[in-house]
């Protein structure tokens, strides 16, 4: 968990530093007055690697998804809750002898 | 809802507790979650956890939760003094609190006094006319003292006020059925499956009411073809259901017919 989890910091890491150059570049062109009309090709390049880290660590950190199907075999409802606020005390289970003498100590 | 991940979850835990391993606060945790009804082990491992002065420091808040666990699993068990001392613990630290009214009532109907019951549960009608645990206490205690009729009533009462509760409408199905009233669990079924159309269970319930239905007027009402569809439907899926469950237990249960003897 710990390897997923250095990749996504260093694909954060990657991106903040493709932000950088390119405020970087846009400040250089304002110095030579011209158009911004795109990013340089190393730029686009450090986004692309930094999209990849992030995805990868974003599906690798969380760990195992669940399965939202209704009918697949892990969502099959087996039984259905026992009905507790409707519980009665006095069932049959009174004839046996509790097996334990155990008190709540205080 | 239990589904099959958290069945064999619970089982896993509940062999793991059983033979000595940690984590029976997990399984406590476990059981409250899923609502099942374990009461056995719930003493024991609760009683194991809060005997153990350690273990009870390290849960923090959630301790008056196990008290109140172990206090309905008492019951349930019919250790008397066991519940009434956790009530007692309760008490002592909440003494003003509606849940812990209703755990000593729930003591006294353990204990049998169904009279001393009726009158607590009314007292804290008084303050909180709208409660719905009591008001369903109410009706087991009905049930348990062998008054359906008086239960039914007083299921219906609150059905009216609290129409979206699906577990009252599934007792009232279960108390109808019981008394072989199917048209009207039939309707009680057609409410649990407006409310929760994605559980099978409820469907299988209410095929067999259908199917229950078409039994009995079938010796009846020779002309009635057109309702008939429904209930040959239904008696069909009952089959697969049946014949899915029964794959392993069917030949236990020959064998063991076939192996028995009867006096002579």
């Amino acid at each position: 968990m710990s390897f997923g989890f250095m990749i996504g910091v260093f694909g954060v890491l990657i991106l903040a530093h493709a932000a950088y150059s390119t405020i970087q570049y846009r400040s250089l062109l304002k110095i030579l007055e011209e158009e911004f009309s795109g990013l340089p090709m190393n730029v686009v390049g450090e986004l692309l690697l930094g999209l990849v880290f992030c995805m990868w660590a974003a599906l690798t950190v969380p760990g195992k998804f669940l399965s939202i199907l209704p009918y697949s075999e892990e969502n099959r409802i087996v039984s259905l809750p026992d009905n507790l606020d409707f519980m009665v005390f006095n069932h049959r289970g009174k004839v046996f002898p509790s097996k334990m003498d155990l008190k709540l100590k205080r | 809802m239990v589904g099959a991940v958290e069945e064999a979850q619970l089982n896993r835990l509940e062999n793991q507790v059983d033979n000595g391993g940690g984590g029976a606060w997990e399984y406590l945790c476990l059981v409250r979650k899923l609502k099942v009804r374990r009461s056995e082990k719930v003493l024991k491992h609760g009683l194991s956890i809060l005997n153990d002065p350690k273990q009870r420091s390290k849960l923090g808040g959630e301790e008056w939760t196990l008290y109140e666990q172990v206090a309905i699993a008492a019951m349930d068990c019919q250790c008397v003094d066991i519940a009434k001392d956790c009530i007692n613990a309760l008490q002592r630290k909440f003494p003003e609190s509606m849940r812990v009214g209703r755990l000593k009532g729930m003591l006294l109907e353990a204990r049998g006094s169904w009279k001393d019951a009726e009158v607590a549960y009314s007292s804290l009608l008084e303050d909180n006319p709208l409660d719905q645990v009591i008001q369903k206490r109410r009706v087991a205690m009905a049930k348990a003292q062998g008054n359906i009729s008086g239960a039914i009533e007083c299921l219906n009462k609150y059905l009216e006020i609290f129409m979206a509760d699906h577990e009252a409408w599934r007792e009232l199905a279960e108390i109808y059925v019981s008394l072989q009233m199917y048209k009207q669990a039939a309707f009680c079924y057609e409410e649990l499956i407006l409310c929760q159309p994605l559980v099978p269970l409820y469907h299988l319930a209410y095929a067999d009411c259908s199917a229950a239905i078409a039994q009995l007027s079938k010796g009846r009402n020779k002309e009635d073809k057109d309702s008939s569809e429904l209930h040959t439907l239904a008696a069909k899926t009952l089959e697969k259901e049946y014949k899915q469950r029964s794959l392993t237990k069917l030949p236990l249960l020959t064998a063991t017919l076939r192996n028995l003897k009867l006096p002579s």
